[in-house]
C-alpha cells in the first residue's frame, strides 16, 4: 500500500516539529514539577555515599560514619561551607559540626566511636536524624505538609490538629467553585433562555453582551469590580445615596468581592453551553403542552426545563473546573480567608522560592482537575450526551 | 406573573452582566483623580499620564512584541499540528488532538510554575523569549481547533478533482487545501494574538521588570492603589478586544458568504 505509506510520511513531517515543541516546552516542564515535589534538595546530591548507606540501613554504624567521612573529604571547602549552612537551617549548630569534622575527616579513623571522639555530638541520634532526612535522594516531606499526614511510631499515618492547612485550603477552593458556580447558573439561565427564545432583537442583544465580556480579558473585568466595590467606591456611593446604608459596607476584600468577581468573569462560559442546548429544544412542544391545558409554568417546570438540564450541567462543570484554577480575581478581589489553593502555589515560588510544595500543591490541583473532566466525560456517555453540543464551551 | 418573574430575573442578570464596565470605564475620562460619579467634566489627561510615566508604555510595547512573536509561533505549531493530525488514522487522531488540546485545561498556575522551573533551568529565564515560549503553548491549542475546524468543513471531493487532474501531493495542498484553509489560519492568528496579549498568570510568572507586560503592569497597580490610569488602560484593553471581536465576525461573514 504504497499510498497509506506516504501518507504517513506526511504526518510525521509535518508532526514533528509540533510534537517536539509541546515536548520541550509543555509535557517536560509539567514532568518537572513531578520531580520537585520529591526532591529533597541540594544536600541529598552532596552526600551521595552517605545516601547509598542509609538505602541499606537507616542506623548510624560504623559503615555510615565512613561513608560520612568519605563524602566529606570529597568536598572543597566551600562546598562543606555551604552544606553546613543547609543543615544549619534544619538544627541549630550543625554548620560549625559539619565544618570542623570535614576540615580534620582526613584524620579521623572511619569507624563511628573515632567519629564520637572528634565530636560527642556525632553521638546523638538527632544529628543522624537530621542527616539521613536531608541526604536521601528523595523526599515525601512536601506531601506530608501539604496533607499534614505523618508516618507514625506504628506504621500508619497520624495527623496534629491544624497540620491540615493545606487540606482546609483545598476545601475552601472547592467550597467557593461551588458557591460560584452557583450564582453563575443563576444568573445565567434567563439571560441563556432569553438568547436561545427570545424575540430576535432580544437575542441579539443577549448574544453580543455576552460575547463582549467573553471576550474582554479577565483582568479588566476584574478592575471593574475593584472600582466599583471599594470602600469609598461606586456601589457604596450609591446604596448611601439611596439611604439606604449610613455609612460604608467592606464590600471588597472579602468573600462577597471575591464570589461576585468570580461569578461575573465566569458568567460566559455557563451562558454559551446553555445557549446551546437550549437552541436544539423544539418550540413546538411547549407548545403543544401549553395547548393540551399545561399552564406558564407548569409548560415550563416539565417540558422545558428538564431537557435544559443537560446545558446546566455542561456549563456548571465548566465553570466549577475553571473556577477551581482561579487566581488573579481572588487575589484581587479577596481577603486573606477566600484566597484560592492557586493563590498559594504561586506565593510559595513568588515569595518563598519554595518549589517543593508549589509543586505538591500544583499536583493537587491538577489531579482536581483531571479527576473532574474524567468524570465528567464518564457522565456524558452515561446519560448518552452527544460531544457535539458540549464542547464548545470553550470557543464561544 | 410567571412573565414578572421572567422579566426581573432577565434584567437583573443583564445588569450584572452588562453594567460593570459600562459603568466603570467612562471614568478613564472623569476630570478628577478620584473614581467616582458624578463625573467633574471631561478630560484627556489621564491618557497623558498613561504615556508619559513608566513603565505603562513600555509595558504596552512588551505587549505587543510578545503577542507578535507569539501569534507568528502559534500558527507554525497549530498549524503543522492540524494539518499533520487530518492524515493520521482514527486513534491517532484522538490521542494527537487530546495532546495538542490539553494545555487549554491545565490551570494557569500549574502551567506557571512548571515554565517558570523549567524555563528557569534552561537558562531562557525572565527574557521576551520564555515569554513567547510560554504563550506559544496556551495560543496553539487555539490555532490547532481553527485551523481543525476549517480543513474538516473542506470537501474532499476538491482535493479528489484535482489529484484526478494530474496534480501533485504538494500542489494540491498548496493551491487547493491551503488557500481554502485559509480563514481558519486567521481566525487561529486572533485568537493566538488575543491570549498572548490578555494572559496574566504565567506572565506574572516569567516576565521581569524589563519585559513585564500591560496585563502584568495593570495586575501590580491593583494590588498597589487604585487611580484613574488604571482605567485608562482597562478601556485601551477593551478596545483591543473590541477590534479582535469585529475581526473575528468579519471571518466569520466572508466564511458564511463563501
Amino acid at each position: 500500500m504504497p499510498k497509506l505509506k506516504n501518507s504517513q510520511i506526511a504526518a510525521l513531517t509535518l508532526l514533528a516539529l509540533p510534537v517536539l515543541v509541546y515536548l520541550a516546552l509543555y509535557l517536560a516542564p509539567l514532568a518537572s514539577i513531578g520531580r520537585l515535589s520529591v526532591d529533597n534538595g541540594a544536600l541529598s546530591q552532596r552526600f551521595p555515599a552517605l545516601s547509598a548507606r542509609f538505602g541499606e540501613t537507616e542506623a548510624p554504624d560504623d559503615a555510615a560514619a565512613a561513608a560520612l567521612l568519605t563524602d566529606l573529604k570529597a568536598m572543597a571547602r566551600t562546598e562543606r561551607a555551604e552544606a553546613g549552612r543547609l543543615f544549619n537551617q534544619e538544627l541549630g549548630g550543625m554548620r560549625s559540626l559539619i565544618i570542623d569534622t570535614g576540615g580534620a575527616a582526613t584524620q579521623i579513623e572511619p569507624t563511628l566511636s573515632a567519629l564520637t571522639a572528634f565530636d560527642p555530638r556525632w553521638g546523638e541520634p538527632a544529628i543522624w536524624e537530621v542527616v539521613r532526612r536531608n541526604v536521601e535522594p528523595i523526599t515525601w516531606r512536601h506531601f506530608q505538609r501539604a496533607t499534614g499526614l505523618k508516618p507514625s511510631a506504628e506504621g500508619g499515618f497520624e495527623m496534629s490538629p491544624g497540620d491540615d492547612v493545606y487540606l482546609r485550603i483545598l476545601l475552601r477552593t472547592f467550597v467557593i467553585g461551588l458557591q460560584v458556580t452557583a450564582l453563575t447558573l443563576l444568573i445565567g439561565y434567563p439571560l441563556a433562555y432569553a438568547a436561545a427564545t427570545g424575540s430576535r432583537r432580544v437575542q441579539a442583544v443577549v448574544l453580543m453582551a455576552v460575547l463582549l465580556s467573553f471576550w474582554t480579558s479577565l483582568l479588566v473585568r476584574t478592575t471593574a469590580w475593584v472600582v466599583l466595590l471599594q470602600t469609598n467606591g461606586l456601589l457604596n456611593g450609591l446604596l448611601m445615596w439611596l439611604n439606604l446604608i449610613p455609612e460604608p459596607l467592606q464590600l471588597i476584600f472579602n468573600r462577597f468581592g471575591a464570589v461576585v468577581a468570580m461569578t461575573h468573569v465566569l458568567l460566559p462560559f455557563a451562558i454559551l453551553p446553555m445557549i446551546n442546548v437550549m437552541r436544539t429544544i423544539p418550540a413546538a412542544q411547549t407548545q403543544a403542552s401549553r395547548s393540551l391545558g399545561a399552564g406558564p409554568v407548569e409548560s415550563f417546570l416539565r417540558v422545558y426545563f428538564p431537557q435544559s438540564l443537560r446545558g446546566v450541567a455542561v456549563g456548571g462543570g465548566t465553570v466549577f473546573i475553571l473556577a477551581l484554577g482561579f487566581y488573579v480575581t481572588p487575589a484581587l478581589t479577596g481577603g486573606p480567608g477566600d484566597q484560592m489553593l492557586s493563590y498559594y502555589i504561586a506565593d510559595f515560588v513568588r515569595r518563598g522560592l519554595n518549589w517543593g510544595m508549589a509543586a505538591v500543591l500544583s499536583i493537587f490541583l491538577l489531579v482536581c482537575v483531571v479527576a473532574l473532566l474524567v468524570s465528567g466525560a464518564l457522565l456524558r456517555r452515561a446519560f448518552g450526551w452527544s460531544r457535539s453540543s458540549a464542547a464548545s464551551g470553550g470557543t464561544g | 406573573m410567571s412573565k414578572v418573574v421572567y422579566w426581573v430575573s432577565l434584567s437583573f442578570a443583564f445588569f450584572f452582566l452588562a453594567a460593570p464596565l459600562l459603568i466603570v470605564l467612562p471614568l478613564a475620562f472623569n476630570d478628577s483623580s478620584f473614581l467616582t460619579y458624578p463625573m467633574e467634566g471631561f478630560t484627556f489627561r489621564w491618557f497623558g499620564v498613561f504615556f508619559d510615566t513608566p513603565p505603562w508604555l513600555s509595558s504596552l510595547a512588551n505587549s505587543f512584541k510578545v503577542a507578535l512573536g507569539t501569534t507568528l509561533a502559534a500558527l507554525l505549531i497549530g498549524g503543522l499540528a492540524a494539518m499533520g493530525v487530518m492524515l493520521l488514522g482514527r486513534w491517532g487522531r484522538i490521542v494527537m488532538s487530546a495532546l495538542f488540546v490539553s494545555p487549554l485545561v491545565i490551570p494557569s498556575v500549574v502551567l506557571g510554575v512548571a515554565m517558570a522551573y523549567a524555563f528557569g533551568r534552561a537558562g531562557w529565564g525572565g527574557g521576551y523569549l520564555s515569554l513567547v515560549f510560554a504563550h506559544t503553548i496556551l495560543a496553539a491549542p487555539l490555532v490547532f481547533l481553527a485551523v481543525t475546524t476549517s480543513l474538516m468543513g473542506l470537501d474532499p471531493e476538491l482535493d479528489r478533482a484535482a489529484a484526478s487532474m494530474g496534480a501533485s501531493r504538494w500542489r494540491r495542498f498548496h493551491t487547493v487545501t491551503l488557500p481554502l484553509a485559509m480563514p481558519g489560519f486567521a481566525t487561529g492568528a486572533l485568537f493566538a494574538f488575543i491570549t498572548s496579549f490578555d494572559e496574566v498568570v504565567v506572565a506574572l510568572f516569567l516576565s521581569t521588570p524589563q519585559t513585564q507586560t500591560l496585563p502584568i503592569t495593570l495586575f501590580s497597580s491593583l494590588r498597589d492603589r487604585l487611580e484613574p490610569t488604571i482605567v485608562v488602560v482597562a478601556l485601551l484593553l477593551s478596545i483591543v478586544s473590541c477590534l479582535f471581536i469585529l475581526a473575528l465576525n468579519r471571518l466569520q461573514r466572508r466564511g458564511a458568504g463563501r
